[in-house]
């Protein structure tokens, strides 16, 4: 690795994806984009073991071993050979900010508690299914060296192969090539109202469901398990909106997340995102959840396909092709960014879902394996921020939110059982306390 | 496994009330498991402090040479008067005027009061300066007082009672009347003339009765309504 290296005598160095530019802009001394992934194993984790993985593990994912560089015109990611990233014990308050100027540098963290090793990634540097990935080949490494055989494939990397460029590529640049670039512009919508918790606080709900259930659930409605959760949440919110009393109603929308790799074939293991909006509008009359669910899915099957997706990364990729806006020095662009995201971007959704959908691994890696779980990290403004994933019959959805209150996770979840859906709920809340 | 009786949802062994209603569990077949690990640790992490943002620093560098070259300047070239002092002034008070731009976690409050006060701190250098009659402490010290106090009871009003446009407009007019009275009070005093309002009666009187005419309106709804009928863009 290292002889390779000094026969190229070039560092490489990495150019932020199109929607990685934006995350470091948003940093405050409070927040950051971080999100975590964890895989919940059926045994204790040892960590000094877990520390060997990781070391083995790092070096075959280039961009995840990086530190966060500051240019004159734009932000850059470049090698970190520093020491580390160390595990950790975990702690209760997941996905804190993450400083550009920490002593190592990392941009990303390891955590162990009992039988979970969690990951947490700084989001300029991969998107879930990229992160997905290097938490999987550092399972399976542990696997290993706890003496189970365990194959590569499936999303778990070979170590001794060569990262390929494939990985490491931005592919936005690549796929962005449509001849109109549609305007974009959204409503305010609903803000959840609610008590702000102190810094640093992060509160979680999961909910353990089973997959056959919620696929039952779903196909039932005829719609897909996305487009159901979609609903749930929609419907929860438009609730929520109601108990408030609200002086003046607005739409309620979900940022979603669509991974581009199903309609884009790219290996890579950085961002490959774009978002889209369903939403609901209460002004138009009162919705039933069947109607919601007719709504979104007909948003989604409209939407969602490789010539919208599209058009949504093309006018992505102009604004950074734009040589007017090249040259504006990076503080400018950072100021101009975070107004924004503040006084627009943030306002065009009342909440976040992520679904990561359907984790596939070594059939060798299942026995060992518990679960998968996600959790979206701190959401910027007041809020909470809804993440799923499934692995075998298990499905997790983790609720992260920054304010006491949890209506729209208990309406959430109340939905889920009144269609009969067993739920099993773990929190990190404190109890006791009124 | 107990569930919640309000919610319906299976709760993990270790819950002693639902995380989703705060319902308290009572399960006599199965009491609340106290000993087996939580699904969460319970450590809580600590945030590295953060460091002075670049902005900090190169504004306060930039500030402190300014004023530092200048007073060298004063004290070893340009002997005349005591210039420099003008100069470092501004450079101290455009580096309390930046403050909220520092540190996000100052409260506005504490910020405008140090607003005024660097303020009040330049007219006295000034005064210092050219010693004038006593202009200092009988009108500028007094005026600037007067000016933060509004100032802060106006942003006070804003940040604390969420209120319509016009109450604030309101509020503004209102403590413009008030300025500018004892503006011409001051310069009364200041003169030893008799106290009376003449130029600020004009004033008053015209903020008065748009005061008036806005209380009326935000009182009355359907006149709020009329005029938003009438006046809408
Ligand atoms: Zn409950």
């Amino acid at each position: 690795m290292n002889m390779s290296k000094r026969t190229n005598h070039k560092t490489p160095w990495y150019r932020l994806d199109l929607s990685a530019i934006v995350y470091p802009t948003l940093q405050r001394r409070n927040f950051s984009s971080v999100y975590r992934l964890t895989a919940v194993l059926k045994e204790k984790v040892e960590p000094n073991l877990l520390q060997r993985a990781v070391d083995q593990t790092l070096p075959r994912f280039p961009t995840f071993k990086v530190a966060m560089r500051k240019g004159v015109f734009w932000r850059y990611l470049e090698p970190n050979n520093r020491p580390g990233p160390f595990v950790e014990p975990d702690i209760m308050n997941p996905c804190m900010p993450m400083s550009f100027q920490n002593s190592s540098r990392y941009l990303i963290r390891i955590y162990y508690y009992q039988n979970r090793i969690s990951l947490e990634v700084f989001h300029s540097l991969s998107d879930g299914s990229g992160a997905m990935c290097l938490l999987k080949t550092i399972t399976a490494v542990y696997l290993r060296m706890k003496g189970y055989p365990i194959p590569s494939g499936q999303g778990v990397l070979e170590l001794s192969e060569k990262p390929q460029a494939e990985e490491l590529e931005d592919a936005y640049l690549r796929y962005a090539s449509s001849r109109v670039r549609p305007p974009r512009s959204r409503d305010k919508t609903y803000r959840i109202r609610g008590t702000r918790e102190p810094f640093y606080t992060l509160n979680i709900i999961t909910g353990i469901l089973k997959v056959q259930q919620v696929l039952s659930v779903s196909k039932h409605y005829q719609v897909s398990v996305t487009e159901y959760l979609n609903a749930v949440l929609l419907h929860a919110l438009l609730q929520k909106q109601k108990e408030d009393h609200v002086f003046r109603e607005l739409p309620v929308s979900i940022a979603m997340p669509v991974n581009l790799r199903r309609f884009f074939p790219s290996k890579t293991l950085r961002n490959f995102i774009t978002m889209v909006y369903p939403s609901i509008d209460p002004r138009m009359g009162e919705y039933t959840f069947e109607e919601i669910l007719l709504q979104v899915h007909h948003y989604m099957r409209y939407y969602i396909n490789n010539k919208f997706l599209n058009a949504d990364i093309t006018t992505n990729a102009a604004v950074t092709k734009n040589p007017l806006i090249r040259v504006v020095p990076l503080f400018i662009k950072d100021l101009v960014v975070r107004q924004f995201y503040k006084r627009v971007q943030d306002k065009q959704s009342s909440a976040g879902l992520t679904n990561l959908g359907v984790v596939e691994t070594p059939d060798e890696m299942r026995p060992h394996i518990e679960r998968f779980d996600v959790l979206m990290g701190q959401p910027f403004s007041a809020r909470t921020n809804c993440a799923v994933v499934s692995y075998g019959d298990t499905l997790s959805i983790s609720f992260a939110s920054s304010i006491v209150e949890a209506d729209v996770e208990r309406l959430f979840f109340c939905r889920l059982v009144k269609d009969g859906i067993h739920v099993m709920i773990e929190s990190n809340r404190k109890t006791g306390v009124k | 496994m107990s569930y919640c009786v309000n919610c319906g949802v299976e709760l993990h062994a270790t819950c002693s009330e639902c995380p989703l209603c705060r319902t308290v569990v009572q399960n006599p077949r199965q009491p609340v498991d106290r000993d087996s690990p939580t699904p969460f640790p319970g450590r809580k992490g600590d945030v590295a402090p953060v460091q002075k943002s670049d902005v900090t620093i190169l504004i306060s560098i930039v500030l402190a040479v300014t004023a530092g070259v200048c007073g060298l300047l004063n004290l070893m070239v340009f002997r005349g008067n005591s210039w420099s002092l003008y100069v470092i002034g501004g450079c101290a008070l455009l580096w309390v005027f930046c403050l909220p731009v520092f540190s996000g976690r100052i409260s506005p409050y504490l910020s405008l009061l140090l607003d005024g006060a660097g303020i009040s701190m330049y007219f006295g250098i000034v005064a210092w300066l050219h010693p004038g009659n006593g202009w200092y402490l009988r009108l500028a010290f007094p005026l600037t007082v007067l000016a933060t106090a509004l100032v802060l009871l106006f942003a006070a009003f804003v940040r604390q009672i969420h209120a319509s446009v016009l109450t604030r407009a309101a509020l503004v007019l209102g403590e413009t009347a008030a300025f500018t009275v004892i503006i011409e009070l001051l310069i009364d005093l200041y003169w030893q003339a008799a106290l009376q309002i003449t130029w600020s009666a004009i004033v008053l009187t015209c903020c008065v009765i748009i005061d008036a005419a806005l209380i009326t309106i935000i009182r009355r709804t359907r006149l709020r309504e009329e005029v938003r009928r009438r006046m809408h863009i």
